[in-house]
């Protein structure tokens, strides 16, 4: 009796959103199986991978990172730079230092450099705040006004803020709207009902449900990435079938196993080299369970993750 | 779909002997169905029922031991669906031809480590045959000699034969069997007693060449995803995975080694990828070139969130963490002992900079909401706490400060540490960096 | 006396013909091609596009456009024809307007007249419109009766953030009293003449271009959103003309309630068109009529407010004062008022405040919240009472355990003496109740009552009160609503367990009763409770309703796809894992045997609690075994299809008496059993099934006679 397959396609599908404009914009989603399962049926769009670009610099980075920014004093520099790193479909500018408990940076500094990239590379853009709910309001308004028609993905609208992140960037600008919430499907699932009822358009809406870095109670991010998937694909929930984008570069680079100097703990070993792997590590399981972008921050865990999905497909 | 304890109880004697250990047929019979005992422990079940039972309580996938570690038996294919069974495991890869095995052999004793009360290392040493009888033996002997649990990748039954006889006491895993080689691999792996690894080009091959060796009446095996590319791999991993579980095929019901040094050679970054991406679906065995920490620590981490049972949550010892140099006259946090709170809060203590004494309570490894709910995180449990570990007198600070969500438990708290300055901290732990940098 | 229809009529005709004259003049001096854009929008002359779809962009277009605004003119006596001819007179009035901006002409300086406004004044108007923080717009039209009153109606819409637009007189008014203008001080004059006016009904529907994505020429679509989403009023002072009557049609058209103290001739329309004799109030009757909630951010009151404080205990010897429900007469209640009952944010004190007691003195209090709200039902009035608790108790300084007439608040010390007063339990209780039941509370008011008589008679009826709601909850049965809630709070744990919570079945963590449900589902309507409509009954003696069984599906993932909600033995509800007790079947006493999380020790099943949960958790179907609250098993439908209540054989003794009374009452009163509690087992009876059946079979225990259970 020889083998039967039993491919497991959907009827359903994940939306697609696309991001940014012309010959470089990207398209997340669209797929009817799961997560890199490319042998159950096509997966038209390959998951993306963005470069995370930090406005705080690359001071207190490892000697690798940091010479790759070499001689970059502004973000725009820094992104022409990321820009041409092996495998990267797109960049991500975290404003970390708009936070008002930090350095409190002002949202038309914040816009000034957003626009200056946007000037100087075509790659889609992708925009983070600082956490801070209120500032990341503003600052996603101006940046979204700021850069209309560059068809940008604001990271994130929140329970606590997505009446006006979503208010400017979804309707107000036409950018995409990043939709956040805390590693539970239902809250997933009621921010994007609140969103859609703003008036923003379901295939306006990229999900973030909430992320950690491996080991730190990762399974709830699994957990909940994949019941998203199978209420999307399997129940056709169409409150669940946005594409979903997941910034692991923010995570992953603030754990002590990426953090601790090599001296401080002698036998792990090179600190960039922890780093990466936490990195690689983190996004390739996140894509297993039902990313379709991740955002990463160092040239070699971009190059290999890139390819680890160029050969899954 | 399993049986229920209801119908299980039905054929059961129901004379209450507690000869099984238990005090009740029912609570026998509820046992067997979640799995947590064998129905052979009944004295007095008949023969045809146990038959009748065995087969209904089987799990889908065959669970292989090798020494003391356990492979498969897994029965869904999402960890939501109920708890992974057995975990992943790791192998590290060496060339019998390999000069700097030795090299290999010591950094693999390096890493070797605990977390969350799970020792976290290599499982197991993949001696490839590349060269001729001889080093191969000598290779094996090296590996065995490691104390980890030995794989022979070979393929020539001459060598394989040799390398067992070697080190037939390690009970290494024979790996393996193909289509040309199959009848006499299959006699090796049943005269010393170990596993044997099938290999086939394709799933049609594999699946053919399983139910072969079935039918020679071997089951202790382990299934070779392909070594041709990333993506035959990850679909032949899934698929069988899938075979086994949803359409309980049985001649696919076996664990599944992949090989991410054939797949990325030479690439320490893809391979902890791949490692990952495994972990997550379906390898049960994971060889690699090598296990460094920085592979290690996302990998055993990642492994253990992905394997843990959502029914009993990670915790740690309770007891005093001292955080960023901290010393007896720096001030106390306190919160529970589930793993997670414990992994986010002194993240977050540790990102502030300011010393300070982590005090991890028993709370029975709930999160500090279900903790409290569940009447495991009082006033009294943290009076009692700071008295038994005798906080008092190791810690001269006399600030206490409370998880913001059970900010409701101050005043006990106060109460009962009348020479404590209890204060009330934030509810989430990102805020802490902010309080604590503050109250400093 | 001239009918509505004639005024509007009439006044429409005034504006066309006013559109007329200007572009004739605008003909002799300009050619057809010449240019007529408004600056910065990309939506022509918005009121036109948005509602015809055309694109004016020169003097010619701008004639032919007047074709299509006659047209809209129709003279039938129906409510339809006071739409059209409205909506055209506000785009007749942007035909005068757009006259003046020919040829590149910038006829308005922002010194301090504003004409027209662009699409990034729109669009940054529009963000805060939709969050809420800004809560509306209103247009004030004509002079108010004095300066200082002008300037007082402007400063009250501005201090609740309501966007102001000027218009004719009142512009003067206000400049006079040397108040600022300008976008950005949210106090826009527009213009002098009438049909300046619409320049704000072009930004009411530039939000609905830009915000709700309608087509432009998409009439009714337009219509709907501006209804919906666009909260604009309109105030006109006397003496409207009819030319104001025909654009107060048009706003009404758009959705938009117009206030006016002209009763000259004037229709009233109930919301629509209002007349307010007292133009003081027209802030409030126009946020009435708009149905406009007003955020409450702070909390103002002299001391720090903080769920830090929650925990914190007084002593007697802090103390200033002291409510105590058990020494002296106190209360606290919601009731449920109509709207114009209930002023919004008033607090009110009868009695002497707390400096009027001695210290350590014992008071009387009384607070009574009412509430007032289109959606706001007698049923939430227990819900938001229940939450007093952990509102007082976050003051610092203030103490509160308890509920109804058994509280006890203490004030301490350093509270009184930061000021502290009696008035503030009421600002504190109106911020959370407003802040936190916004979805159905519209308005609220709180009398707080420290008079000893007074609060001693308040006591008796608020009793009444209580009595009511207790005999409402009674008479809730599965059978009497015609619907049951899910809830699905815990699926972060237990990610296929569904909930199905129904009046005589809470929620099995025993937090989540019937009420509770359908209350979240009203404040949180996309939220972890939803509707389950009492449908396709399958089996009513089971429990099973198709429309039961859907919503398990759906909310499951998939998981499950059937539940009988009065069985334990076929399709029984699954558990998650936060359940109060457990209840499992005893097969040698054709019993179950019930235990409660607290109780550690052995159970005559041979397994404890734990045990019992590690087999039954996780959402999954377990017949036999299920977890449910603690007031479910006094419910005539625990187990109601294997014979209810009277299988019950076996209880820890704590938990006997805690549901003694009311398990008691069910079995008399379904089974005619007495005293059915003192045949139930317990652990000082047995913890192993022999003892027990001994024991039941002395005792006569019901379920040894009924059928077997398996």
């Amino acid at each position: 009796m020889p083998f039967k397959k039993t491919p497991q396609k959907f009827s359903a599908a994940i939306k697609t959103v696309e991001i940014g404009t012309g010959d470089r914009k990207i398209v997340l989603g669209g797929e009817s199986v799961m997560p890199l399962y490319s042998f159950d049926g096509p997966i038209e769009n390959a998951p993306k991978v963005g470069v995370e670009i930090v406005d705080t610099g690359y001071a207190d980075a490892p000697e690798g990172l940091k010479a790759f920014y070499a001689g970059c004093d502004t973000m725009a520099e820094q992104a022409k730079k990321a820009a041409a790193m092996e495998g990267a479909d797109f960049l991500c500018l975290r404003f970390e230092s708009a936070d008002p408990n930090g350095a409190d940076t002002p949202v038309e500094d914040c816009v000034a450099a957003a626009k200056e990239v946007a000037d100087s590379v075509d790659l889609p853009l992708v925009i983070m705040g600082c956490k801070n709910n209120e500032k990341d309001a503003q600052l996603f308004e101006k940046c979204a006004e700021a850069l209309a028609g560059k068809n940008i993905l604001v990271l994130a609208a929140k329970e606590e803020n997505y009446k006006g992140v979503g208010a400017a960037a979804g309707l107000a600008y036409n950018q995409k709207v990043g939709a956040e919430s805390s590693v539970d499907i239902n809250l997933a699932k009621q921010l994007n009902i609140l969103i859609t009822q703003l008036g923003v358009s379901g295939d306006s809406i990229v999900m973030n449900p909430g992320t950690a870095t491996a080991g730190y109670g990762f399974e709830y991010v699994v957990s909940t990435l994949e019941r998203i998937r199978l209420a999307a694909l399997g129940q056709n929930d169409t409150t669940l079938q946005m594409p979903i984008i997941t910034p692991v570069a923010s995570e992953t680079w603030g754990v002590k196993e990426s953090v601790t100097e090599e001296a401080d703990i002698p036998e792990w070993g090179d600190r960039e080299t922890r780093g990466i792997d936490m990195e690689v590590a983190t996004a390739a399981a996140v894509l297993a369970a039902g990313s379709n972008g991740v955002i990463l921050r160092h040239p070699q865990s971009v190059a290999t993750v890139s390819r680890l999905i160029r050969e899954l497909m | 779909m399993a049986l229920k304890g209801i119908d299980i109880f039905k054929m059961s004697p129901k004379k209450n002997c507690k000869e099984c250990g238990v005090p009740t047929c029912m609570a026998f019979s509820m046992k067997v169905a979640a799995g947590a005992l064998p129905i052979e422990k009944c004295p007095y079940m008949g023969a045809d029922v146990i038959a009748k039972l065995s087969e209904a309580t089987a799990p889908p996938m065959k669970t292989i031991k090798v020494g003391d570690l356990s492979m498969g038996g897994e029965t869904v294919m999402y960890r939501h669906e109920k708890t992974f069974v057995s975990k992943t495991l790791y192998a590290v890869s060496v060339s019998d031809t390999q000069e700097n095995a030795d090299e290999v052999f010591e950094e693999l004793k390096k890493v070797d480590y605990e977390r969350i009360g799970e020792r976290e290392y290599a499982e197991f040493v993949f001696v490839k045959h590349d060269g001729d009888t001889d080093v191969f033996v000598e290779m094996a002997k090296k590996a065995a000699a490691t104390g980890r649990q030995v794989i022979l990748d070979v393929d020539c039954p001459v060598c394989a034969e040799a390398a067992l006889e070697a080190i037939k006491d390690a009970k290494p895993v024979l790996n393996g069997a193909n289509a040309e080689n199959v009848e006499k691999m299959n006699e090796l792996a049943g005269k010393y007693g170990v596993v044997l690894g099938v290999k086939a080009e394709g799933l049609d091959a594999l699946y053919d060449l399983t139910a072969k060796i079935e039918k020679m009446g071997n089951k202790n095996l382990i299934l070779n995803a392909s070594t041709a590319s990333v993506k035959e791999a990850f679909a032949e991993t899934v698929q069988i995975r899938r075979a086994a579980v949803k359409n309980t095929d049985r001649t696919f019901g076996y664990p599944v080694l992949v090989n991410t040094a054939a797949l990325a050679p030479g690439d320490q970054a893809m391979q902890t990828a791949l490692a990952s991406l495994f972990t997550m679906r379906y390898g049960s065995i994971i060889v690699m070139e090598s296990m460094s920490y920085a592979q290690a620590l996302p990998l055993f981490g990642l492994r253990q969130n992905v394997f843990t049972d959502p029914q009993k949550p990670m915790k740690v010892d309770p007891g005093i963490y001292p955080l960023n140099g901290a010393t007896e006259d720096s001030p106390c946090v306190i919160t529970v002992d589930f793993a997670l709170t414990y992994f986010l809060v002194s993240g977050e203590i540790e990102r502030s900079g300011v010393p300070v004494n982590l005090l991890i309570s028993d709370a029975g490894g709930y999160s500090v909401l279900t903790a409290w709910a569940a009447g495991k995180l009082s006033a009294s449990t943290i009076a009692k706490f700071i008295k038994e570990a005798d906080i008092g007198s190791r810690i001269k600070n006399r600030t206490l400060i409370l998880p913001g969500k059970v900010a409701v438990l101050k005043g006990e708290v106060q109460e009962k540490l009348p020479d404590w300055n209890v204060i009330v901290g934030t509810r989430e732990a990102v805020e802490l960096v902010q309080f604590l940098k503050e109250f400093k | 006396m001239a009918t509505l229809f004639e005024r509007v009529f009439k006044g429409s005709d005034e504006m066309v013909e006013r559109a007329v004259k200007s572009l004739e003049e605008v003909s002799a001096r300009y050619s057809d091609d010449t240019a007529v854009a408004f600056p910065d929008t990309a939506y022509y002359l918005p009121c036109i596009y948005a509602m015809t779809g055309e694109k004016v962009t020169n003097v010619g277009e701008l004639k032919n456009i007047m074709g299509w605004i006659q047209s809209q003119m129709t003279r039938e006596k129906k409510t339809h024809d006071i739409f059209t001819s409205g909506i055209g007179t506000a785009c007749a009035a942007e035909v005068i307007e757009a006259c003046k901006y020919v040829d590149g002409q910038t006829p308005y300086d922002h010194a301090p007249l504003w004409g027209h406004c662009t699409d990034a004044e729109v669009r940054e108007l529009g963000v805060p419109l939709v969050t809420g923080d800004i809560p509306g717009f209103v247009v004030l039209i004509g002079s108010a009766p004095s300066d200082e009153e002008a300037v007082a109606t402007v400063k009250s819409y501005q201090t609740k953030s309501i966007f102001v637009f000027l218009v004719g007189g009142i512009i003067d008014q206000v400049t006079r009293m040397g108040v600022q203008t300008g976008f950005n001080v949210r106090l826009v004059p527009e213009g002098y003449d009438l049909w300046a006016v619409s320049h704000v009904i072009s930004v009411a529907v530039r939000a609905a271009l830009i915000f709700g994505a309608i087509t432009p020429g998409d009439y009714d679509g337009i219509r709907e959103y501006t209804f919906k989403r666009v909260n604009a009023m309109v105030n006109a002072y006397e003496p409207v003309d009819d030319m104001t009557v025909a654009c107060g049609a048009g706003a009404i058209s758009y959705g938009f309630p117009v206030v006016t103290n002209d009763d000259n001739d004037m229709w009233r329309v109930p919301m629509s068109l209002i007349v307010q004799p007292d133009t003081t109030k027209f802030v409030e009757t126009s946020l009435e009529a708009r149905r406009i909630k007003l955020k409450v951010t702070n909390v103002d009151i002299p001391v720090n407010y903080a769920n830090a404080f929650e925990g914190e205990i007084i002593r007697r010897g802090d103390m200033q004062i002291e409510a105590d429900g058990s020494r002296k007469d106190c209360l606290e209640l919601v009731r449920t008022r109509e709207l114009p009952e209930v002023e919004d944010h008033k607090i009110t004190l009868i009695g002497p405040d707390f400096d009027e007691f001695e210290v350590g003195a014992k008071i009387n209090l009384a607070t009574i919240v009412e509430v007032a709200g289109k959606k706001m039902q007698t049923d939430f009035e227990s819900v938001f009472e229940r939450k007093f608790h952990a509102y007082i108790n976050c003051i610092e300084g203030v103490m509160h355990t308890g509920q109804r007439d058994m509280i006890r608040i203490r004030v301490s010390k350093s509270a009184y003496e930061a000021g502290f007063r009696a008035k503030h339990l009421g600002e504190v209780l109106y911020a959370k109740v407003k802040g936190e039941f916004d979805a159905v509370v519209d308005k609220c008011q709180v009398t707080v009552v420290t008079d000893p008589e007074k609060v001693t008679a308040l006591r008796k009826e608020a009793n009444e009160v209580f009595d009511k709601r207790d005999a409402r909850l009674l008479s809730l049965t599965d059978e009497t609503v015609d619907q049951f809630y899910t809830c699905i709070m815990c699926q972060a744990f237990s990610p296929s367990h569904v909930c199905i919570v129904t009046p005589e079945r809470l929620g099995l963590c025993g937090a989540v009763s019937w009420l509770d449900a359908k209350a979240t589902n009203e404040l949180d309507p996309s939220g972890p409770c939803q509707v389950v409509p009492k449908t396709g009954v399958i089996d009513e003696n089971l429990g099973k309703w198709e429309a039961v069984n859907e919503a398990v599906a759906k909310y499951s993932q998939g998981a499950l796809d059937n539940i009988s909600l009065y069985s334990i033995m076929e399709d029984p509800m699954t558990s998650c894992g936060c359940f109060e007790c457990i209840c499992g079947i005893e097969p040698f006493s054709n019993g179950v045997v019930i235990v409660n999380r607290e109780h550690t020790g052995m159970t005559p099943l041979g397994m404890t609690f734990s045990e019992m949960a590690s087999m039954t958790g996780g959402g999954v179907q377990t017949p036999g075994f299920m977890g449910h609250g603690k007031h479910f098993i006094a419910s005539k439908k625990f187990m109601k299809a294997e014979g209810g209540v009277q299988r019950i054989v076996w209880l820890p003794k704590a938990l006997k008496d805690q549901v003694a009374d009311k398990l008691n009452a069910t079995a008399k009163e379904l089974y005619g059993i007495e005293d059915f509690t003192s045949m139930i087992g317990d652990e000082t009876v047995a913890e192993d099934p022999e003892t027990l059946v001994e024991f039941l079979s002395g005792v006569g225990h019901p379920a040894l006679g009924l059928d077997p259970l398996m």
